[in-house]
């Protein structure tokens, strides 16, 4: 059920964000398990592969990649691929009109900002708000709390 | 310098020239970090920073084990920015089973009575993240009072979301869920009732339904149980709360219907469609409604099932599939269609939708996409409605050039899930198409897309399965088998295990039309011997160099004779001269499998050929492995030399070419029954091997000469050991290994006996000079007729070899079997013939006499 881990990484497999939503039941090591998904998803034709693979026996993924940035999604191996690739769309778009036309730097001097993105749209692996407008609206008022 | 503020340390990290640069930044700044953070009296403000660096560190994936203590702390501060901070350090840095989080409790309760809706939402969000089974019983209360309250779209549609994760934590919270204020409050006020909300009215539901699915799965699984009781009573509770949520399927139908078929809200739209997000959810929960009410067989929601179906209809006609929001529902469409074992006109609509997934004007990687899940769940459906896929063989077969290598596999696997006997033949050539692509693009750099490995992972799978269909479907058409089976030997060669060639012999070897088998090797071999064509035997295509030695140790005489043999290329000399170029070849790669095919097929060949000087080359082939440090290969050189220093004429009936192998799934009963055999033809096949001792005893064991191919399928040792005193195990063992046939009446079979009981045909196989063979199929005619045992008798001149009969010596009525029958020496062909039975299990023996004489001399 539901999103188990989003990821965020460059090109060069340098981590920018990382969000388990459930903990995994194997033993491997997160770093390991990041590291493996990089390995896998860098290594796939980024025009002509599609955007799903099962990493193992219960996960599978779905990635996206915008200019340097990978974001992945992992989920249940029962859960549709198609609907969470809109996810990840609508994550980075919000980002980039949070942001004003977002770039990795944004994202790695504000990452702390991008989780409270993500806390308004996802609520322990589940979307929640799907109104960019309504997402924004709430961001800025709470930006301005601090 | 260690910087201090978070932004300069990011730069330093980023800044670092090399690894060890960086490592010695992260640990001073983490050593800092955690000095720091045990200082009491640290500003909130230096806190928020050194827990912000702590953060930055998790993302590098640091260890930040000793910042959880002091994250929950700062959770305790006033200040709104504080406590956002301590909360999303909390749910970074801890999970759900660390005993930490019962220090959460109070502070968790405290925030969720909050006036601040802000700081009532960072509560909610953390405890739907974190929430053990203690929490989620301790803080339930707080979280409905909030669904009761407040009427705030912001914290209901959190308040709901992290509801539904609590009742994953404890089934017990869902009867005390206040089910109704669903209906009542969050579906009736316009207001309240926001996609967000209807979002976590979903979640909610599906959580309730998983839960009850459990109790159902429990107590199917668990009849026999004393537990049955409390099962039995979770599940009327479970049937009370569907009964009472069951009129929300009318309106939840109304609203996703609405918001596919209507564009209001721009600030809802996906690339053109109505929150597809959701659309999926609704579509999923009432699934679940479904699910549930069909399997209890709940009347409050099963006369809803029309109206769903309905509704299934409109979404898949009315959505668009040119994006990918589209397809995701197009797609939960069809699994709710499969899942609920919907009718068949759905069904095929749902097959409908995957299939155009495949269309190839998607060639992006969008389109891969859907090609992808398509693929996928036509797999998993196929066998609920295979005709309906087998109309897009078409598209299908296409998906095998797709660039991505996940894709092709899946359009492997469902060309292998539709192939029947119908459409063989053509998705055959597709494969082989496939094959053939596949193989070249392996050798080129050029259009090389995809890994070696992965290309040679896709031609073993293409193989393995295509030869396995051959198997399950013997099709009539034995000549385009063979050229099938011929093409991807060539083709994937290189590829597949040697074992894999085996499957290949047998096949070959079990083919009944001998004409075009010899015709087709006759132009195989003249391609491979041509000396235009040098390279050949230097590729490293090893399966299709053991079925040319296998081919040319059986057939050598047979494509010499066959008309469409060119002379010039293929003659003794060059067959002989390739078979020693592969014996090199093979001596120095050390394949020893590939040895003992060489030796067996010089021995067989020194039986088909006159040419002098090959005959010594044959002889050195064997010699030459009459020292080798492999003992099998060794004893077998030696053993074969000897053998080959016999007499032609005794070496012919010995080398003949093998019979039709049957795989070896024996059933006992019917092997036991070989057991009870009669007495004649083995007495007969024992006077022969005394005739061969006189001969050869001194030279060699009898029972290689008498079997020397058995060594491809006995181990060679075995038969060293074998003595003449336990040939008559020997033999029995052979007898029990041989497999459960049946035995047709082969055309050209030639009546020759009609008799009360039993009709005879004989069919001649081969008669050459000294040696002809015959089989002879005995019918039952009207009884089952058991315990048969023929004698049969010819002229001094000749001696004859009876073999077992096939399958064996009881015929049902109708019914044939075989007798083998191998005449040596020299004369007219003449038959005594006696048949002794017994006619339906009755004991008294009857018999049945017959003369017969053939038209033919040897």
């Amino acid at each position: 059920m539901g999103i188990r881990f989003i990821l965020c990484f460059n090109k060069q497999g340098v981590v920018r964000l990382v969000r388990w939503f459930a903990t995994s039941d194997n033993s491997t090591d997160p770093q390991d398990e990041i590291s493996q998904i990089y390995r896998l998803i860098s290594s796939r034709d980024h025009k002509h592969q599609c955007n799903f693979f099962e990493l193992s026996d219960d996960t599978k993924l779905v990635y996206k990649r915008y200019a340097g940035l990978y974001f992945v999604i992992g989920i249940d191996i029962t859960d549709e691929e198609p609907i969470y690739l809109s996810h990840i769309h609508l994550f980075v778009e919000v980002l980039d009109a949070f942001f004003g036309n977002v770039c990795e730097l944004d994202i790695v001097f504000n990452f702390y900002k991008v989780y409270m993105v993500m806390d308004e749209m996802f609520l322990g692996g589940e979307i929640q708000e799907v109104s960019k407008d309504v997402l924004l609206e709430r961001l800025s008022t709470t930006d301005r709390l601090e | 310098m260690v910087a201090s503020s978070l932004r300069s340390f990011i730069k330093d990290v980023r800044g670092a020239k090399t690894l060890a640069d960086e490592r010695s930044i992260i640990t001073k700044q983490s050593a800092k970090i955690r000095t720091k953070l045990r200082d009491d009296h640290l500003s909130n403000e230096k806190k928020r920073v050194n827990i912000q660096k702590l953060l930055y560190l998790y993302i590098l994936g640091e260890k930040t084990h000793f910042g959880q203590v002091e994250s929950i702390n700062l959770i305790a501060s006033d200040n709104f920015v504080d406590k956002r901070l301590g909360y999303l350090a909390t749910i970074l840095l801890l999970d759900e089973s660390q005993d930490l989080l019962t220090l959460l409790t109070n502070m968790l309760n405290n925030d969720l009575q909050h006036p601040n809706k802000y700081i009532v939402a960072l509560a909610l969000n953390t405890l739907g993240c974190l929430s053990s089974t203690e929490l989620a019983r301790d803080l339930y209360p707080d979280v409905e009072n909030i669904l009761q309250t407040s009427n705030d779209p912001y914290l209901l549609r959190k308040a709901l979301q992290c509801n539904a994760k609590l009742i994953f934590k404890d089934r017990s919270l869902l009867e005390i869920f206040p089910l109704s204020i669903i209906s009542s409050k969050l579906l009736a006020n316009p207001i309240v009732c926001t996609h967000g909300v209807l979002l976590g009215v979903c979640k909610v539901l599906q959580a309730i339904f998983i839960s009850l699915d459990d109790t159902l799965q429990k107590g199917s699984d668990k009849n026999d149980n004393e537990e049955d009781d409390s099962i039995e009573e979770d599940i009327q509770e479970d049937i009370t709360i569907i009964k009472s949520i069951s009129d929300l399927i009318p309106q939840l139908s109304t609203r996703l219907s609405s918001l596919n078929s209507k564009n209001l809200e721009p600030a809802y739209d996906v690339q053109g469609i109505q929150d597809p997000f959701l659309q999926c959810e609704l579509i999923v929960t009432l699934k679940w409604f479904f699910k549930i009410g069909n399997h209890l067989n709940l009347d409050e929601i099963t006369q809803y099932n029309n109206n769903f179906n309905d509704l299934l209809t409109q979404l898949a006609t009315n959505t668009s599939s040119a994006k990918n929001p589209g397809n995701a529902i197009l797609y939960e469409v069809t699994k709710s269609i499969f899942e609920l074992k919907l009718t068949q006109p759905l069904r095929v609509l749902g097959i409908n939708i995957l299939a155009n997934f495949l269309t190839p004007s998607k060639n992006s990687n969008t389109g891969n996409n859907v090609k992808y899940v398509g693929l996928n769940t036509l797999i998993k459906v196929v066998p609920e409605e295979p005709a309906s896929v087998q109309r897009y063989r078409k598209f299908i077969s296409q998906c095998l050039y797709d660039y991505d290598i996940s894709i092709k596999f899946r359009a492997l696997g469902l060309t292998f899930a539709i192939m029947n006997e119908q459409n063989i033949t053509e998705l055959t050539t597709e494969l082989m198409k496939f094959l053939g692509q596949i193989s070249k693009s392996h050798y080129s750099y050029v259009t090389s897309y995809i890994d070696m490995d992965d290309s040679k992972d896709l031609i073993v799978y293409t193989v393995d399965n295509l030869l396995k269909k051959f198997e399950l479907y013997s099709n009539d058409d034995e000549k385009a088998k063979l050229d099938s089976l011929l093409t991807i030997l060539k083709m994937s060669g290189t590829f597949i295990d040697l074992e894999k060639a085996n499957d290949f012999l047998v096949a070959l070897n079990n083919m009944d039309d001998l004409n075009y088998k010899i015709n087709t090797f006759s132009k195989e071999l003249t391609e491979i011997l041509d000396p235009k064509n040098k390279a050949n035997t230097l590729c490293g295509n090893a399966c299709l160099d053991l079925v040319m030695i296998w081919c040319i140790g059986e057939y050598t005489d047979l494509i010499k004779l066959h008309s469409s043999t060119n002379k010039n290329i293929v003659n003794d000399n060059s067959i002989v001269k390739y078979l020693s170029d592969l014996n090199n070849k093979y001596r120095l790669s050390h394949d020893t499998r590939m040895i003992h095919y060489i030796l067996t097929a010089a021995l067989k060949l020194s039986s088909k050929i006159i040419d002098g000087q090959s005959m010594e080359k044959l002889r050195q082939i064997i010699v030459s492995h009459s020292k080798d440090s492999n003992l099998m290969l060794q004893t077998k050189s030696v053993q074969y030399e000897l053998f080959f220093n016999q007499p032609a004429a005794m070496k012919k009936i010995f080398l003949q070419a093998m019979p039709k192998f049957e795989r070896k799934n024996i059933n006992v009963s019917a092997a036991q029954s070989h057991n009870t055999t009669g007495s004649k033809p083995e007495n007969q096949n024992n006077d022969l091997l005394l005739d061969l001792l006189t001969d050869t005893v001194e030279k060699t064991s009898p029972n290689d000469t008498s079997k020397p191919f058995e060594n491809k399928q006995h181990d060679i040792i075995a038969d060293l050991l074998a003595s003449t005193g336990n040939k008559s195990q020997n033999s029995s063992s052979t007898i029990k290994s041989s497999p459960v046939e049946v035995v047709t009446l082969p055309s050209g079979a030639v009546s020759i006996h009609d008799g009360d009981e039993l009709q005879v045909y004989e069919k001649i196989i081969d008669i050459s000079p000294g040696l002809a063979h015959l089989e002879l199929y005995i019918k039952a005619k009207n009884n089952k007729i058991s315990n048969i045992q023929p004698l049969c008798a010819v002229p001094k001149t000749q001696k004859l070899t009876l073999s077992q009969l096939r399958p064996s010596n009881d015929i049902d009525v109708g019914k044939v079997v075989r007798q083998t029958l191998k005449i040596s020496g020299s004369g007219k062909l003449k038959l005594r013939i006696k048949l002794s039975f017994q006619k339906d299990d009755n004991q008294a023996s009857e018999s049945e006499q017959f003369d017969y004489k053939l038209d033919k001399t040897i």
